[in-house]
């Protein structure tokens, strides 16, 4: 207890000495607020895509794809398979019986972003009747649904927003001509930032002889393992059977590796930098307040809130630079939509990130300050008093 | 050469504080490094764009790129007046052992190196994969990646396109290995088109994923394309096509993100960090020594003379700092394709001129910004307050 309040008190009287030593303080608020600005920022481009990944879909969505494809328009299954696919037991039926499955088609179609004119691929996905089943947050928000077997599209509420020519009313140019977009829809993930037609009215206007992928529903989730099964004892299939939310963590899994090593790498080079300013500050710090530590000591206190006193002084300027810098990183960009490699999503700073922040602004600054608070802890009474 | 004399006087105002002096070089070099990178980076993908080259035209299929072209469209696309030259490509997109490690091959015809002569694969390379069928030639950072040498053999896990004979893996033999270009940052694979075709079953031969077109008339590239686009737009299949200089436009990279611009501002972000640490240094060191000043300036020397040695002191750790960052990031550079996942396509940091210029232009500019405030206060100086340590 005593300890505490010897904390408290040693603490409490180099805070009010703060003001004296502001512009030196700043070198720590700045430092940190740089090292998170960067960092946040730039994880609020990754962490929003490889999250986007991981929220699409349906959850009890089924993915059958060809075997080793790495992305859907890899996936060649032809009309054959994707009955026998389809027929296969254990898929989820609706009231009328029919299965809850159906082949998917994803086509690129040249498009061009409003932001700055950039040439950017718009996904132009294939759906059927069973579309809708399969993805339960889907639901039009404007216009009216394609008819099927019409030349109409319908596109996603980022699609029309992100794209040139991609609003409601407007027309997409396909092979056989100008299909018009009728009506818009969210789905509540990236698929709101793709376009949808009728599958096979889609599959004859571009000619492709093969879907890309079965999307299905299973009767119950458990059925997964028995399903594959059954789809693996037939060799001339040659496919993948997943959950759609499996597909899309190894779809966002390379990526974000990559993502991560150069976001960290980045922010470890920067919060190192810091950490050397931190020292540096820290070490002046205990320079101006030799006399006045010196004073404590020669009065009994011990050696530890003195060195507790440094490195709380570091936290909470470490501590406030990195709120800053998450401040303005959440102010810049959280909730902003863009598009990368194709995908249209909504960038985040979320609570869990300014949580890593600060924790890295505690670690910056207990690292740059646990030698200048020993050394303050250390230094003899005599000498410190003798110190001008 | 007079100033030299001075060197002596910065020095020992720089050792004064050795502890100070060491933790501000490091903090300086960090920021360098990030710098080096973000700068080198950017460099990369401007120098994709400028050596991207006008007479250069590339065609594919409009819907459905992996599905292709039928090989006529190139037959058409050769008789077009003005076209000097074309050569087909198919892709095989594939990995190595394991699905992680992509990897990606160019299939072309013999008529590649004449539609490619700024590439590195020599006519004499090509002629040898035109004879050895199963032959490749990989760049420099493929054969690294992948740990090849000519000789060696290397086998592709391809699930598509499905081959004639039921697999799905492809064995090549490495016959050459050649320098890497600009223009494709991640290295590149070129092996025989006619291999691959004939490997394919009958009915998904003759097709390709790609037709490159060399212009007469680099003028008329991007009318050429437009003319590509409106021949076959009414086609079975209709074809995008665009000039080089388009498809390596910086604005056209990433998805639209303008990630040239983003990875200035994380440089400048660095450079802003440690510009509130220099400048605090230099204040602090120019109030402890304040009355050294005032003796430098009562035995006679100039306001230059005095100002010259702060702004040296401050000049040290900033080019010093630059200069090893610089030297960090390059060797980070160097290094940074054993740590990443192979194949991504991303361009890796290139340490060049702009680098270097800008590097140093910052070093100096963070080094007169730290001198600025205690400069003044040094010409507004009282010598004899000064002298007497009541500062």
């Amino acid at each position: 207890m005593n300890m505490l309040r010897q904390i408290w008190i040693v603490s409490a009287l180099n805070f009010r000495s703060l003001r004296g030593r502001l512009w030196q303080s700043l070198v720590i608020v700045v430092g940190m607020a740089c090292v998170i600005g960067v960092l946040l920022s730039m994880l609020s481009m990754t962490e929003g895509l490889h999250s986007a990944y991981l929220n699409t879909g349906d959850p009890r969505a089924v993915f059958v794809i060809s075997a080793g494809a790495q992305y859907e328009g890899a996936g060649s299954i032809s009309r054959d398979k994707a009955r026998i696919i389809m027929d296969t037991p254990g898929i989820a039926k609706l009231a009328d019986g029919a299965a809850i499955a159906e082949p998917g088609l994803e086509v690129s179609v040249p498009g061009r972003l409003r932001k700055n004119g950039a040439r950017a691929g718009i996904i132009l996905r294939g759906m059927g009747s069973k579309g809708a089943a399969l993805r339960q947050e889907f639901h039009m928000v404007a216009g009216r649904m394609f008819h099927p077997g019409r030349h109409e599209l319908i596109v996603g509420v980022h699609a029309k927003d992100q794209f040139e020519g991609a609003a409601v009313g407007d027309k997409v140019v396909l092979p056989d001509g100008e299909w018009p977009i009728v009506g818009a829809y969210s789905t509540g993930d990236l698929r709101d930032g793709e376009l949808f037609g009728d599958a096979e009215t889609l599959m004859l206007s571009v000619r492709h002889k093969t879907y890309n992928s079965v999307l299905l529903r299973l009767e119950s989730p458990g059925g997964l393992p028995a399903f594959r099964r059954a789809l693996k004892a037939n060799p001339a299939l040659n496919i993948d059977v997943m959950t759609l939310h499996d597909w899309n963590v190894k779809r966002s899994a390379d990526f974000n590796q990559f993502f991560r090593i150069i976001v960290y790498g980045v922010g470890i080079l920067l919060a190192t930098g810091a950490l050397f300013g931190c020292f540096n500050t820290m070490y002046s710090a205990v320079a101006a307040r030799s006399r006045e530590i010196a004073t404590l000591r020669a009065l009994g206190y011990g050696g530890l809130p003195v060195a507790v006193s440094v490195i709380l002084e570091a936290g909470v300027l470490s501590v406030a630079g990195a709120l800053i810098g998450a401040a303005f990183a959440w102010a810049r960009y959280d909730g902003v939509i863009d598009g990368f490699g194709g995908d249209i999503f909504r960038m985040i700073v979320s609570p869990g990130m300014i949580g890593i922040a600060i924790l890295w602004a505690i670690a910056v600054a207990f690292l740059g300050g646990i030698l200048p608070s020993i050394q303050a802890a250390r230094r003899p009474v005599s000498d410190a008093l003798r110190a001008t | 050469l007079r100033g030299l004399r001075y060197l002596p006087l910065v020095w020992a105002a720089i050792l004064r504080k050795p502890m100070r002096a060491v933790m501000t070089l490091l903090a300086v070099t960090m920021a360098f490094t990030v710098f080096g990178l973000m700068i080198g980076f950017s460099a990369t993908i401007d120098g994709v764009e400028q050596r991207a080259r006008a007479d250069r035209i590339f065609s594919s299929a409009r819907f459905g790129y992996d599905d292709g072209l039928p090989i006529a469209v190139a037959h058409r696309i050769a008789g077009i007046p003005g076209v000097k030259q074309t050569t087909v490509a198919s892709y095989i997109p594939g990995y190595v052992r394991e699905q992680k490690n992509h990897v990606f091959l160019s299939m072309a015809d013999a008529d590649m190196v004449k539609v490619f002569p700024d590439w590195q694969v020599s006519q004499s390379v090509w002629n040898t994969i035109q004879h050895d069928h199963t032959g490749i030639v990989m760049s420099r950072l493929q054969a690294l990646r992948w740990h090849k040498k000519v000789g060696d053999s290397f086998t592709v896990i391809a699930p598509s396109p499905a081959k004639a004979d039921g697999t799905t893996s492809w064995t090549f033999k490495v016959l050459a290995v050649c320098d890497d270009v600009a223009l494709a940052p991640d290295g590149f694979i070129f092996g025989n088109y006619d291999y691959f075709d004939k490997s394919l079953p009958l009915s998904a031969q003759g097709r390709i994923n790609e037709v490159d077109i060399v212009a007469a008339d680099p003028a008329r590239s991007a009318a050429i394309a437009q003319q590509i686009d409106r021949m076959f737009a009414n086609s079975a299949t209709p074809t995008q096509t665009q000039t080089e200089k388009m498809a390596y436009a910086v604005s056209n990279n990433f998805g639209g993100m303008d990630v040239d611009t983003l990875a200035r501002e994380i440089a400048l972000a660095g450079l802003l960090m440690i510009l509130f640490l220099t400048a605090n240094v230099i204040a602090q060191s120019v109030r402890e020594r304040f009355a050294e000043f005032a003796t430098l300036r009562a035995l006679g020397y100039g306001d230059g003379v005095v100002i010259g040695l702060v702004v040296l002191e401050a000049v040290v750790p900033c080019l010093g700092g630059a200069g090893l960052g610089v030297a960090l990031a390059a060797w980070l550079a160097h290094h940074m394709h054993a740590i990443m996942p192979p194949s991504f396509g991303v361009p890796m940091p290139t340490m060049s001129a702009p680098v270097y210029v800008g590097a140093v232009v910052s070093a100096c500019v963070l080094a007169f910004a730290s001198t600025v405030l205690p400069a003044i206060r040094l010409m507004r100086m009282d010598i004899a307050t000064a002298l007497s340590g009541r500062t």
